[in-house]
């Protein structure tokens, strides 16, 4: 299967920088054309996509720094085609879309646009890119949870032919435009991705006619070696040994009262490891599952570049290939949460990837202390809300808010931000209100239950209200309002998430943390609570300036600052009483 | 030309760089050029010394000095160095942590230790963000809830307890209506009369509420120290008997007044690098050729910007950020990256062979400074090569040591990789050197420009050792080097027009537009003209010399960024579809693709008021006599090229080269501050100000 030419012998390291930096721009040109260019705001304003070059292997040659969500999970979309190609064989001129979960898609709205790369009339390679588009004709607007198999997601594309030799597939297109709710929106972003994997073959070529194929793959090669040398060296680093941890979803979106388990277990021996999801949860019988291939491995993946390559801490950034995959297994039995059996539906399941990167960290945290934060958000809120204008059309909008971080072990853990697999922009407030009917009341730090106390305190998470002006539907995805992030070494535990609506007369009701196509009336307000991080370290050992700055900024109460941190603080006079201080701090120490 | 600097009085362009203050006279006499030392703890000390040194130099009375051009980084050494002032905030109830939540996007992916710069270094601290009630209703911008004024009288009273001197107002959808912010004002100024104070919609009346507020806590931020500085140097100049008017470079490579700048120091937060594109520009000029890519390479980076057809172009408002905060002000466009002649070269754990973006700065510095640095640096691959003379730096003033840059070179580099000192030392300039070509890349193919039809300009003491080695790697036409590379950014300051712009949020679909919405948008047209107006009046300019220029920056109705279209100076129906037909041309251009159908949406109109200033004339130098240009030749010694072979290199005085003078690679051409490599197989042209052409022979 093996088309690629031999690898000449080993380029040498200045040519292969040379290389590496071409790569890297022709992938940051490609995620570049794909969000400008686009017209959703989960494309343009979250920049929820990710775009690249592979060899015919199918291997990551280079990829845009977009969101970490899409970084990694191209390949398994392109062997998923490779089994489904319309035609049975690619042609210069051909355009694929692709987003089936059972062939290898990350979930159904992330259609991936693919180009074939030929040089001479050869088949070299591909451009590809995913975005996540608003709405794909699914059992509810924009986002699913409670339904019953993958036919509800909406369109399923398998390998699906949008151009072929260079002439549009008219049919498809139509059907395209014939359903979705937002179709408009979904044609002019298709259209976004097909310019963006054109510009990308276009520059792979040029590279090739530059440098010549054989180095070119060479040097990609080596490049994916060094990737996997880095993460090796890391991972030799750690102890070998088993290390676990657990925790508990709130509930699948339809069964309430029944918790689901995530029970992680990372084998570390030499320099791999595995990471096995052997006791979590079965499947669920609604939407609340995670593909493997393009979602489970992924952020397994991404946990470990997190931990072994953090680029806040290490001088030299690895390249965003295949090669620091290869010394990490991802196990889940067939037929559990992470790994679902068809035709299962597997579209919800961000908060789950998320959970399963918290609980590395919290199983590695006693070999890694210095390494590890304590538990974050390690959630998401992904909220669709929608409706029908006057003229009958739908509008559908798509909303991710942000989380917050653990304390670390040499600062505050960031506070209402996304978290570990999100990384995506929030839509201007105000641009929200001049288009959409619907208008923000509240945006601002929570102020209603505190963060983990610690030496390092955790994140703050993010209050956000949102007020419909017309009725219509929303669907929330979120998490963890029963299961509140760690503390660790000293450091106390943060707060669960929270989701309130509040109907036009006041009265207010908690909401579950997931619901599926609510009705909403006019001037309902659906207000939303992240989970706040858990703190790093004793409180105690927290500076009390520090803990006043707190104080003064409104990150913790008077009373907090006494009795968790054991800090006098005078709001009069904006000082700490320093005795005062170290008595209440021995006092508290005593009755430990 | 005498007669004509005779006739105008003599100017005088300061540019203070991190180490060096460059400074250039025009005067009755000619041009001079003259260097001091920063003062970083007050540029203006080193100012005024460099302003009375290059005065004395010519023997000029400094109080015939009509005009200084000044180019700062001091409001943006305060972004960097976190030293501004602390501000109070007034915002709308709701929204207070709009500044520290920002777009919630981390500035990296794959990290748990990464910094969150407006989170950790806030430009206002939330204890001093205080929100009060108040609403602007959208769309429409009518007074849904009316200003809690006691409220802002209650904030004032803490920030006086808190003595704090400089208020931030940013209100939600002040963009729409903006009697909110102007009454918050009005009762802070009652308050704090000494008060600086920002409103979102005076600094950026434009929608996106980060942005805006980003931008207005900025200024206030910065404004109090800058202001203090742009007066005191106005004082110290007026204390040292000169009179000149005093103009500022700001970001968008035009100048403006110390009043305007000391209100809105948001506008020259890249006053430092906008001098030296303005610079480059005006060589192209002088050498006849409008397409042309500027490559300032300093100590730590390279500032990089292209210019087609003498049009300096202004980035997205959408790019604009300045130490992690969005800063909505007009800057050139141009891409900073960390590679200059203090980029240090190492091995990295896993055997990648990497340069920069880690600097040696000036302490320790390049191994070859003998100052304890040990790793090599860019510079010491030059001298390992022989492109560097150690004993010719700054004219012989700076020793380098030869040895020290060898043994790093071959200590850090050549052993780890198992290959000569000379193939290490050319790996670091091939690294560098691409690392540069593809942020030029960026700068020009990924939006649309073809460098074959652009010619490299390589400044900065630096730049024109890697100008070549540039036009090569990007396939440019040619290489220009300025008649003084290491001080093209100081002659830039004599180059630039008086520039003021406004901003206002119009939001429309143009092509539904009927003849109400033209009208509203001819009305808000007319009011940001009038402002413009007002402040080139200010300035003195007759009005037969004023240029006020219109730009609808517009989008696809649905998009989130918006292009630059160009605006008539009054819409009519009839020729709006002549807006829709440039804006769709600018989509087609910077993406390489456009939705004739979709509608076209007018978010902001802008008015940008230019006044031209006088030109610096360079003068011409003398022609040749046919004369053998070996009449500049100094010595020859062994150099390094690219490809790898060693030969014996003629060096050149340039001062001592004439018009029409041609010399064939390979070549080293020498001036005090600057040094060109002319590698084999390349011709270098003196042209008539001095400047030279470099090209490939047979091209």
């Amino acid at each position: 299967m093996n088309k690629i030419a031999k690898p000449a012998a080993e380029v040498d390291p200045i040519t292969l920088q040379v290389i590496r930096g071409a790569f890297e721009t022709i992938a940051e040109e490609m995620g570049h054309v794909l969000y400008r260019m686009s017209f959703s705001s989960i494309i343009r304003e979250s920049q929820d996509l990710g775009a690249g070059l592979f060899d015919l292997n199918f291997n990551t040659l280079c990829e845009s720094e977009s969101t970490p969500m899409h970084i990694g999970s191209i390949p398994a979309y392109l062997r998923g085609i490779a089994e489904t190609l319309e035609d049975g064989e690619w042609r210069e001129g051909d355009v694929v879309v692709h987003n089936h979960p059972y062939y290898g898609s990350s979930h159904t709205p992330d259609l991936a646009i693919v180009v074939p790369v030929f040089l001479q009339g050869r088949l070299i390679g591909f451009a590809g890119n995913t975005a996540h588009h608003v709405d794909i004709g699914a059992a509810t607007p924009g986002l699913i949870i409670d339904v019953p198999d993958v036919f509800a997601e909406g369109m399923l594309f398998a390998g699906t032919k949008l151009y072929r030799g260079g002439e549009p597939n008219g049919a498809i297109w139509n059907y395209i435009r014939r359903n979705s709710r937002a179709a408009q929106q979904l044609i002019a972003d298709i259209e976004a991705q097909v310019a963006s994997a054109r510009l990308g073959a276009r520059r792979f070529v040029e590279l090739i006619e530059r440098y010549g194929e054989e180095t070119v793959f060479a040097a990609a090669n080596q490049l994916m070696n060094y990737a996997e040398r880095m993460m090796r060296q890391k991972i030799e680093a750690i102890p070998d040994g088993d290390y676990t941890a657990e925790g508990w979803l709130d509930d699948d979106g339809r069964n309430r009262e029944q918790r689901l388990k995530v029970k992680v277990t990372v084998r570390v021996r030499g320099d791999g490891l595995e990471v096995d999801l052997t006791g979590s949860a079965d499947q669920t019988p609604t939407a609340y599952n995670v593909p493997f291939e393009g979602s489970t491995k992924v952020a397994a993946y991404a946990a470990f570049r997190k931990l072994l390559l953090d680029t806040a801490t290490s001088e030299s950034r690895v390249p965003s290939n295949e090669g620091s995959f290869r010394p990490i297994t991802v196990t889940a039995p067939l037929g559990s949460i992470y790994n679902p059996r068809f035709p299962a539906s597997a579209e919800a399941r961000f908060t789950q990837c998320n959970r399963m990167i918290d609980l590395i960290i919290r199983a590695l945290a006693p070999v890694m202390p210095e390494t590890v934060i304590a538990g974050s958000s390690a959630s998401i809120s992904f909220a669709a809300y929608s409706g029908v204008r006057p003229s009958g059309d739908y509008w559908v909008f798509l909303e991710v808010n942000e989380g917050a971080y653990g304390g670390r072990p040499r600062s505050d853990g960031p506070d209402s931000i996304d978290n570990l697999m999100a990384n995506t922009r929030n839509n201007p407030l105000e641009d929200l209100a001049m288009h959409l009917p619907m208008i923000c009341d509240r945006y601002e730090l929570r102020d209603d239950m505190p963060a983990g106390a610690g030496e390092f305190r955790g994140g703050i998470g993010v209050v956000k209200a949102q007020r419909m002006l017309q009725p219509g539907f929303i669907t929330h995805e979120s998490e963890r309002h029963t299961d509140a992030p760690w503390g660790i070494f000293g450091g106390t535990e943060g707060s669960v998430g929270r989701c309130t609506i509040r109907a036009a007369d006041g009265t207010e009701r908690e909401m579950p943390s997931k619901f599926s196509g609510l009705a909403v009336g006019e001037g309902e307000v659906m207000t939303y609570y992240s989970p706040n991080g858990g703190g790093y370290g004793d409180p105690l050992n927290r500076p009390a300036l520090k803990v006043l700055d707190d104080v003064l900024d409104g990150f913790c109460s008077v009373e907090r600052a006494r009795e968790v941190y054991g800090v006098i603080v005078d709001t009069e006079s904006e000082t700490v009483d320093m005795l005062a201080t170290e008595q209440a701090r021995d006092r508290i120490r005593a009755a430990r | 030309m005498a007669t004509e600097a005779t006739r105008h009085g003599a100017r005088i362009g300061v540019d203070v760089g991190g180490t060096n203050t460059d400074l250039v006279l025009e005067c009755a006499s000619g041009i001079y050029y003259h260097k001091v030392p920063t003062t970083l703890k007050n540029q203006s000390i080193g100012v005024v010394d460099g302003v009375l040194a290059i005065c004395a130099q010519a023997s000029l009375d400094p109080a015939e000095v009509e005009t200084i051009v000044h180019g700062t980084t001091t409001a943006t050494n305060i972004t960097i160095e976190h030293n501004g002032s602390d501000c109070g905030m007034l915002t709308t109830e709701g929204f207070r942590d709009i500044l520290h939540i920002g777009r919630h996007k981390r500035p990296t992916n794959f990290s748990l230790h990464f910094d969150v710069p407006w989170q950790s270094q806030p430009l206002v601290r939330r204890r001093n963000r205080i929100a009060v009630r108040e609403r602007i209703a959208a769309p429409g911008g009518e007074v849904a809830v009316p200003l809690d004024e006691a409220a802002v009288r209650a904030a004032c009273a803490l920030f006086r307890k808190r003595e704090l001197n400089s208020v931030v107002i940013g209100f939600m959808f002040s963009f729409l209506n903006d009697t909110h912010e102007q009454r918050a004002k009005e009762i802070v100024l009652e308050e704090m009369p000494e008060a600086y104070v920002t409103l979102s919609s005076e600094v950026a009346k434009v929608i996106r509420e980060y942005e805006r507020f980003s931008t207005a806590a900025m200024n206030s931020y910065v404004g109090p120290k800058t202001a203090f500085y742009l007066r005191d140097l106005e004082a110290r100049l007026r204390g040292a008997g000169i009179r000149s008017k005093l103009r500022i470079m700001q970001s968008n490579g035009g100048i403006s007044t110390v009043d305007a700048c000391a209100r809105r120091p948001i506008h020259i937060l890249m006053s430092g690098p906008a001098g030296g594109v303005i610079g480059g520009a005006a060589e192209a000029v002088m050498a006849g050729t409008p397409n042309i890519i500027t490559v300032d390479i300093g100590g730590t980076s390279a500032d990089i910007s292209t210019i087609p057809g003498g049009a300096v172009k202004v980035m997205n408002a959408r790019d604009t950020f300045v130490s992690g905060h969005p800063v909505l002000a007009p800057m050139i466009d141009l891409v900073t990256i960390g590679a200059g002649g203090g980029s240090v070269a190492f091995i990295d754990e896993a055997g990648g062979f990497q340069v920069g973006p880690r600097s040696a700065g000036s302490e320790p510095g390049p191994a070859c400074y003998g100052r304890g640095g040990v790793e090599p640096t860019v510079t010491d691959a030059q001298i390992v090569l022989g492109r560097l003379d150690p004993d010719m730096a700054l004219g012989g003033s700076l020793q380098l040591d030869a040895e020290l840059s060898r043994i790093a070179v071959d200590e850090m580099i050549a052993k780890p990789l198992g290959i000569s000192v000379t193939e290490a030392a050319l790996g670091i300039i091939r690294i560098i050197n691409n690392n540069m070509a593809l942020a030029i890349r960026s700068n020009s193919v990924a939006r649309g420009v073809d460098p074959r039809d652009f010619s490299i300009m390589p400044f900065g003491g630096a730049g024109p050792l890697h100008g070549v080695a540039l036009a090569e790697a990007v396939h440019a036409r040619d290489v220009i080097v300025p008649v003084a590379p290491g001080i093209t950014a100081a002659v830039g300051l004599l180059k630039s027009d008086l520039r003021y712009e406004h901003t206002d949020a119009v939001i429309r679909e143009l092509t539904r537009a009927d003849a109400g919405a033209v009208a509203q948008i001819n009305a808000q047209a007319a009011a940001l003209r009038d402002k413009v107006q007002a402040e080139l009046d200010a300035d003195g300019i007759d009005r037969a010399a004023q240029k006020i220029e219109l730009v609808a920056e517009c989008r696809y109705a649905g998009q989130g960024f918006e292009l630059r279209a160009e605006m008539p100076e009054l819409l009519t129906l009839e020729n709006k579809a002549g807006v829709v037909a440039s804006f769709h041309e600018r989509h087609h251009l910077d993406y390489g693709y456009s939705y004739p159908e979709a509608e076209v949406e007018l978010i902001t109109l802008r008015a940008i008021g230019s006044a031209e200033a006088r030109r610096m004339e360079a003068a011409r130098i003398q022609t040749t006599d046919g004369s053998s240009p070996d009449r500049a030749l100094m010595f020859s010694r062994r150099t390094t090229f690219d490809d790898g072979r060693t030969l014996q290199t003629p060096r050149y005085d340039r001062r001592r080269l004439f018009a029409g003078d041609r010399i064939e690679g390979p070549a080293i051409l020498v001036q005090h501050d600057s040094t060109t490599l002319v590698p084999p197989g390349y011709l270098a042209e003196v042209l008539e100000h001095g400047n030279t052409r470099i090209r490939a022979i047979g091209a």
